[in-house]
């Protein structure tokens, strides 16, 4: 290990530097106002599945990279650094242990966040230790690894342009075979469309059933839409290494793209993470003012439904169903309302879960968690508050609105036998689709249409 | 009354509170200097909300135990955090009193009621600091200076209970006890943690406006 001058390896050095570059007012609010007064530690799921550990608390969590704050950028540290437990990090080892509490014991979930008494936002400077961390290389290997597909390949999961076009060519047969209408298109690159819909490289990869459910809410509402052939992935692992630069790199892609084929609205489909960093965060981290409109798909099926323009049957989903809230859905973007109102049209019993909405657990596979395999064991034990929250709703499936809420239920559901499946709204919408004359005819009359664009 | 006390209660507290208050706008300039992170995303939420909405939401939380599970799932706990701070205002309230209005202190209803404050915060104030070293949570996140400045006010609230009557035919003792600690308090604070309220507008309401541009203050919930 090198080491500057005064003894600190140059990682750590680098660290401390580039704190004072992060920092903002707000961060700097958070990191002065803690009081310890422990209000917090109950609204960690991490405390309530791993009793009598103190050092799951969000105040402990926070005190580490609080005292660096207090040693280096506040002077009552400086002055009586031992009076206010204020620290610093001489090597990497420090940074390592620094690591396993920014990335290994919190998901960046907020719910600690709403939950103090003086407004400090925890998840929003654990974030930015994340980001000093990453700066110097260190990581964990899977955050590395996703965060390197997205700056090379474009998407988090490294899928090459060619197999995106190619599943989405398969996805638009099966449509057609579904629909059966060869005319039916999932349109790529189509310039001045009403809607540019960006998705979750999960969905090529593992799920392209959701691609091929939100093909057929948009053929049978009609819809003047396309996907792009590049800036589609709407994921943005920016939020999870806490890199600004990735995050405004990534999102910035999306933006580009639309403006590029001049759509008219970005949807963005059922993705946690992605619709907060490409709806909220990405002009942040852009530093872009968006000129186009931007929704989530879940609004944009709620409104085709309103409108008159799909027509769904609540009886072809039974059984019965809870919702989960996705942390950066509710807690992070208010998107809480419009789902239930959406799932209470498609299936016929639904039942809350508690707590709900922005008091929510987290499916505890938030914060890029899933990517890191070291810490599985660590996440797997602190689901158990939310398999307990899971299984008192009774129900057979819990529907979400969130691809990495998908995997982190579906994972703890496993390890807990708790015997639910996971769906998101767009496979039940899908599920629940009626045609009607009005409907029928006025997706032949578009089908027809976007057949003649695409063949001009 | 000596010149000693007349000194603490008056000439020393001014002094103090000079003091105090220069540290404070310190503060505050340093804090200003940050730069205050900007928000260009679109709104999100339902459309009820807005900054504004949420910002009042946020700083008005406080006073809202329904509003934080924190709070709302332990009435108990929101119960002390009110009544110590009732204490606050009552031992402070004292201090300018007992100097500048005596007078008020004829009144044996106002007398008893700072001294049910400062009497109950303070029996809080000791629940407090068993609390702080006996709960291995609370004494895993705590400093120095928590515990200090916990047993500090916690002391200060005994004396201004004690000093409440403002009578000193049976001696001056409590009263010197009680301006000098009040003297210390108000040198010590800037630098200690009990300034939290100095950054209480400001993170409440930066967190607000934050939440309430993305649609999430005021929360909505279920209640099971």
């Amino acid at each position: 290990m090198s080491t500057t001058t005064n003894g600190r390896s140059y990682k750590a050095q680098k660290v401390i530097d580039r704190m004072g570059q992060k920092l903002t007012r707000q961060m700097v609010g958070s990191l002065a106002a803690c009081v310890h007064c422990g209000q917090c530690t109950d609204s960690c799921h991490y405390v309530l599945s791993n009793p009598g550990d103190p050092t799951f608390a969000p105040a402990y969590k926070a005190d580490r990279i609080r005292k660096l704050f207090k040693k280096h950028y506040d002077w009552t540290g400086k002055v009586f650094p031992k009076w206010v437990k204020a620290g610093t990090v001489q090597t990497d080892e420090d940074l390592e242990e620094l690591k396993d509490i920014v990335f290994g014991k919190c998901t960046n979930c907020r719910r600690c966040t709403i939950n103090c008494p003086m407004g400090v936002d925890l998840a929003t400077f654990n974030r930015m230790a994340r980001g000093l961390l990453c700066h110097v290389g260190i990581m964990p290997e899977g955050v590395e690894y996703v965060a390197k597909e997205q700056w090379e390949i474009g998407n988090q999961m490294g899928v090459l342009k060619e197999d995106y076009i190619e599943t989405i060519e398969w996805q638009e047969e099966e449509l057609q075979d579904e629909m059966e209408d060869p005319n039916a298109r999932i349109p790529v690159d189509k310039v001045n469309s009403e809607i540019v819909y960006v998705i979750n490289p999960r969905e090529i990869k593992h799920d392209p059933r959701s691609v091929l459910d939100a093909a057929k809410i948009f053929y049978m509402a009609g819809a003047d839409y396309t996907m792009p052939s590049e800036g589609w992935d709407m994921t943005n692992f920016g939020l999870f290494n806490g890199d600004d630069e990735l995050g405004g790199a990534v999102a910035g892609r999306v933006y580009d793209k639309v403006e590029e084929l001049n759509g008219k609205k970005l949807v963005i489909s059922e993705c946690g993470h992605g619709y907060r960093s490409t709806r909220c965060e990405g002009p942040n981290w852009a530093k872009k003012d968006i000129a186009f409109d931007s929704e989530s798909s879940v609004i944009t099926m709620l409104k085709y439904i309103k409108e008159g323009k799909i027509k769904v049957d609540k009886t072809k989903n039974p059984g019965s169903y809870t919702f989960h809230d996705s942390c950066n859905n509710a807690r992070s973007c208010g998107l809480t309302e419009e789902p239930r109102e959406l799932l209470s049209l498609v299936v016929d019993d639904f039942r809350e879960m508690y707590p709900n909405r922005a008091e929510n657990y987290c499916c505890t596979g938030g914060g890029g968690a899933m990517s890191m395999a070291e810490y599985r064991p660590s996440r797997l034990k602190s689901a158990k508050v939310k398999a307990d929250q899971l299984s008192a709703t009774g129900t057979k499936t819990v529907v979400t609105s969130c691809h990495n809420c998908v995997d982190g239920l579906t994972d703890l559901i496993g390890h807990y036998k708790l015997g639910m499946d996971v769906t998101q709204l767009v496979n039940l919408v899908a599920n629940a689709l009626v045609v009607d004359e009005k409907i029928e005819e006025n997706r032949k009359i578009h089908s027809a249409e976007t057949s003649a664009t695409a063949a001009q | 009354m000596s010149n000693l006390l007349h000194f603490s209660s008056h000439t020393l507290q001014e002094i103090a509170l000079v003091f105090m208050a220069t540290v404070y706008f310190m503060r505050v300039r340093w804090f200003l200097k940050w730069p205050l992170a900007k928000e260009r995303q679109p709104a999100t939420g339902m459309g009820d909300t807005n900054p504004k909405k949420g910002a009042r939401y946020s700083v008005g939380k406080i006073a809202m135990p329904w509003a934080m599970e924190s709070s709302r799932n332990k009435p108990l706990m929101y119960a002390q955090f009110v009544i110590f701070h009732l204490g606050v205002v009552a031992a402070i309230g004292l201090s300018f009193i007992i100097p500048y209005g005596p007078g008020l202190l004829k009144s044996a209803g106002l007398v008893s009621l700072i001294q049910l404050l400062t009497g109950a915060a303070c029996i809080i104030g000791v629940f407090r600091i068993i609390r702080r070293i006996t709960n291995p949570y609370m004494r895993a996140i705590s400093s120095p200076d928590d515990h200090f400045s916990l047993v500090l006010l916690t002391g200060w609230f005994a004396f201004a209970f004690m000093a409440a009557p403002n009578n000193i035919s049976s001696g001056e003792g409590v009263m010197l006890a009680y301006f000098m600690l009040t003297a210390f308090f108000l040198v010590y604070v800037p630098f200690s943690k009990i300034s939290h309220y100095l950054y209480y507008p400001f993170t409440r309401t930066y967190l607000g406006r934050h939440f309430g541009r993305r649609g999430v203050y005021p929360l909505k919930r279920t209640p099971a």
